[in-house]
């Protein structure tokens, strides 16, 4: 379930932990698994997690529940991670929100049919200076506006 | 701990530094309102319903977070204080469905009860209400999670207590959610407490679902008999019927917990193979007729034939009153052939092993060797307080012929098939005596030792408060009295207590009115020495004799005349039996239990006893009468108790040789799981539909499967085999809800 290369880079999170103290390495060990597979975790993943780690299933399950970077459905290539807290929100998030729907096709928590993307509403990322704004990947988006969004829409491949 | 002053609502009261305000309070009888504080749980502090105002902190706090201090002053009830309170409980009752009508927490609800001292009668929240849907988690606890307030109590318990993380909080704000990972069921012997501990109709009992409402029932303090623990609880009653079990608080005995069997055995009682009538079998054919003809015809078949042809046998469930009336009149008729020990393998033992330590006591020891026992489904109450121990940093380890899912880490765990289990613990005791020096008994001189045994001895050694606990399935071995000389041996070169949890239910009381042969037969010897006369007190031999099937064919000979005093019918019964006198069940009939600290709880009657069944001291008084048999003048079973607590037992103390005695190549273990422990249980419904009632496998090691010639799915003695190496060579572990088989 679990590949080496997987493993290997959760073994590194393991060591940063005292001896015994390995579950604290979940959340890392989560996205990795995450990320090895499209980008979503199943209860299969959540498992192997926890037992890799020795840990209940059910604590792994409580994280990758509790924190939204962690999906439980299928995603596109790339997740839209739309901020839609207050500064935002302040900013024109719910309209840019739904022009972003109708552009893309995609209502939020949706994959696009090509699977290229998906949006999801997340609450506050930080960057309110840059309100409204989105995530994908790595990457932040600030100061969005519909012209702004049709530019990054084009440039996803 | 410092002794402090501190005030609350203007009255001086006294705590230890630290302690928290909820828990001074609560000693002092001064009511705050709480959901996710439980004395027993650790402290979340995270429904925020405790809130009292703190002198001095602009914020209302936390009572059962907020340790008290010298000098403090709180108020538990002034402006600010109840301001908070019924903040909180505006917010709390947000999202619950106030489906109280239909909730069988209604009644009993801690939510209903602050609801009403502290809630508005408005609600501002016009919203929709979350919904959240069930996951099931098995036959016991029936889950409505959109009733729940997410104070975590269950969470707590299952990680704290029962030592199993299942439970948990899933997702976040509002969609958070108490869910198990998966809807398995929880897999534990002591999930029933969950519901206790659940403030609000969240966990509520499967079998009582939509019964009858709570505060039609009567509660009726009782004493529960299958273990040896004798956990209070109260049977709730409602027209005559036990509806429900839930625990009583003894922190000397069960604490405030009971075990799953304490507390859904009772849907035995209902079942449709309960004894009703009494019953007599004219020419082969079973004829119901009135006590009076019942009674004759034991009397007249017992009569017939001599005191020496005459064997009693009886249930260790059974109560005190019942094991001493039986024994008394076996040995008014002048026979000594009497015995509780059915499941026994060699019951000619006569030194039996002592405990020295008290339930208290195990929560202090550190150092636990468990031998020939999975503890925690056969003792969960004794286990509990181990685990406790653990907790604190005791080691345990064990010498066992399978590898068992105890809920606590096992440090040193050795395997052993019934017929090494003497060279194992005879190589413990040589390390033990070698290390500090000691005398070597002869005995033990050509006694090889080896690394594993040395480590055991050394964990022990080390430790200041070990203790040795020896378990039932040391009764599948013909060398179990061997083995518990060696246990009093090991435990008196390591200075550790010992505790006998080889015999459960009510074994103690039996030893008490000493209902085992003093110069007579045994249980095994009985079914081989042609006796004419048997007296069933509560015995089913299909599962309660380690040879059942030589045991029916002994009852069922022409020239047997069997009296049955059974609870329950079961085919094997019909057929041997020729009178049928059916007896009161569990919290049918007073009786007295006496626990494994020695102490005698009795309890009265929670029901009437179903149908016309009678309870068993009033039937053997009776009989006694009639076989005119001297000194069973008794009008009450609390006199009966009392000849027979100011009893001292014979303790026949013989020696015993430590010499292998002959046990086969390869052999069997035979437990049950806890919910086929006894009669009840056996036909409690909902027990039985658990993963642990379903247990049914004999597991064997590839090799020793090869020389039996067994694979995967066969069946051993009735039961399917699972080969895989958790279990000992040289012997095949059944752990079964099945009857006994050859
Ligand atoms: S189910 Fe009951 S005990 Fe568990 S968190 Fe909810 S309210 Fe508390
Ligand atoms: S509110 Fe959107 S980034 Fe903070
Ligand atoms: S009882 Fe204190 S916060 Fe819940």
């Amino acid at each position: 379930m679990i590949s080496d290369k997987a493993k290997q880079q959760i073994d590194t999170w393991v060591a940063k932990y005292p001896a015994g103290c390995q579950s604290s390495a979940v959340m890392e060990a989560l996205k990795i698994v995450q990320a090895e597979n499209d980008g979503s975790l199943t209860s299969e993943s959540i498992q192997a997690v926890a037992d890799y780690l020795e840990m209940p299933v059910i604590s792994a399950y409580e994280v990758a529940t509790f924190y939204e970077n962690y999906n439980h459905k299928p995603v596109g290539k790339h997740v839209i991670r739309f901020c839609h807290n207050i500064s935002c929100m302040l900013n024109g998030a719910d309209d840019l929100i739904s022009y972003l729907e109708t552009k893309t096709g995609v209502k939020i928590g949706e994959v696009s049919e090509d699977g290229l993307v998906s949006v999801k509403k997340v609450e506050c990322l930080g960057a309110c200076v840059g309100a409204p704004m989105f995530q994908i990947g790595d990457r932040y988006y600030e100061n969005l506006t519909q012209q702004k969004i049709d530019e990054i829409l084009d440039g996803l491949k | 701990m410092v002794d402090i002053e501190i005030e609350i609502d203007g009255s001086v009261v006294h705590g230890h530094s630290g302690e928290s305000i909820i828990s001074i309070a609560d000693r002092e009888g001064i009511d705050i309102p709480r959901f996710c504080y439980h004395k027993k749980l650790s402290v979340a502090a995270n429904c925020r319903m405790c809130l009292v105002d703190v002198e001095g902190n602009p914020k209302p706090q936390p009572a059962c977070s907020t340790p008290a201090s010298a000098g403090m002053r709180v108020h538990t009830n002034n402006e600010k204080a109840k301001a908070s309170q019924k903040a909180v409980m505006e917010f709390l009752l947000i999202n619950h469905p106030l489906d109280c009508p239909i909730c069988d927490q209604g009644g009993e609800c801690e939510l209903q009860d602050v609801a009403m001292e502290y809630g508005s009668d408005v609600s501002k929240f016009n919203e929709g209400k979350r919904i959240v849907a069930d996951k099931g988690i098995g036959a016991l606890i029936q889950t409505d999670m959109t009733r729940c307030i997410h104070c975590t109590r269950c969470v707590r318990f299952g990680a704290e207590v029962a030592g199993i993380v299942e439970m948990g909080a899933t997702g976040r704000g509002e969609e958070l959610k108490i869910e198990p990972f998966l809807s398995e069921g929880i897999q534990s012997e002591l999930s029933g407490n969950m519901i206790d501990v659940c403030p609000v109709g969240a966990l509520t009992s499967k079998p009582f679902r939509y019964e009858v409402r709570s505060w039609q029932m009567n509660s009726v303090e009782s004493v529960a008999r299958h273990d040896l623990v004798g956990s209070n609880i109260f049977t709730q009653t409602h027209k005559g019927k036990v509806k429900r079990v839930v625990a009583r608080d003894n922190e000397s005995v069960n604490e405030t917990w009971i075990s799953d069997r304490d507390r859904f055995s009772y849907e035995g009682l209902t079942n449709e193979n309960r004894a009703l009538t009494p019953k007599i079998k004219v020419k082969g054919e079973w004829q119901e007729v009135s006590w009076e003809a019942a009674l004759e015809a034991a009397t007249s078949g017992i009569k017939k034939n001599s005191a020496e042809a005459f064997g009693a046998l009886a249930s260790k469930n059974a109560t005190l009153e019942e094991l001493y009336l039986l024994q008394k009149l076996t040995r008014g008729l002048g026979s000594e052939n009497l015995d509780t020990r059915l499941d026994v393998a060699n019951p000619s033992s006569t030194s039996a092993l002592e405990t020295t330590i008290s339930l208290a006591e195990l929560e202090a020891i550190d150092h636990a060797l468990i031998v020939n026992s999975y503890l925690r489904l056969e003792q969960p109450m004794i286990n509990h307080r181990i685990r406790k121990a653990t907790l604190n940093g005791a080691k345990v380890s064990t010498v066992n012929s399978l590898t068992f899912d105890f809920n606590y880490r096992v440090a040193n765990s050795v395997l052993s098939a019934p017929q090494n289990t003497l060279a194992t613990l005879s190589g413990v005791l040589k390390a033990l005596l070698e290390a500090n020096s000691l005398a070597l008994p002869d005995y033990l001189k050509d006694t090889k030792v080896d690394q594993a045994q040395i480590d055991i001895a050394s964990t022990l050694s080390a430790a200041e408060n070990a203790v040795v606990v020896l378990g039932e399935q040391v009764n599948s071995n013909p060398c179990a009295d061997q083995v518990a000389k060696l246990v009093t041996q090991i435990a008196k070169a390591s200075n550790s207590k010992t505790l006998n949890a080889s015999a459960t239910g009510n074994t103690l009381a039996a030893e008490k009115v000493s209902f085992k042969p003093n110069g007579g037969l045994n249980a095994a010897q009985m079914f081989t020495a042609n006796l004419n006369t048997f007296v069933l007190l509560d015995v089913y031999p299909t599962y309660d004799c380690v040879d059942s099937t030589a045991a029916i064919e002994d009852l069922s000979r022409d020239d047997a005349f069997v009296v049955a005093i059974n609870s329950f019918e079961d085919e094997s019964v019909l057929g041997f039996a020729d009178v049928i006198l059916p007896l009161a069940s569990f919290y049918e009939t007073s009786g007295t239990h006496i626990n494994i600290e020695n102490v005698a709880q009795s309890y009265g009657a929670s029901v009437k006893a179903a149908g016309d069944s009678k309870p068993g001291w009033k039937v053997l008084k009776v009989l006694a009468d009639l076989l005119e048999l001297p000194g069973f003048d008794y009008t009450d079973s609390p006199q009966v108790a009392d000849d027979a607590l100011s009893l001292s037992p014979n303790v026949a103390t013989s020696e015993v040789d430590i010499i292998a005695m002959e046990v086969p190549n390869i052999a069997t273990v035979w437990q049950y799981t806890p919910y086929a422990s006894d009669v009840l249980t056996r036909h409690a419904q909902s027990l039985q539909q658990t993963q642990i009632g379903q247990i049914s496998e004999a597991v064997v090691s590839a090799a020793t499967a090869k020389i039996l010639e067994l694979s995967q799915g066969d069946c051993y003695k009735g039961v399917p085999v699972n080969i895989n190496e958790t279990v000992a060579e040289g012997c095949v572990f059944v752990h079964t809800n099945q009857a006994r088989q050859r």
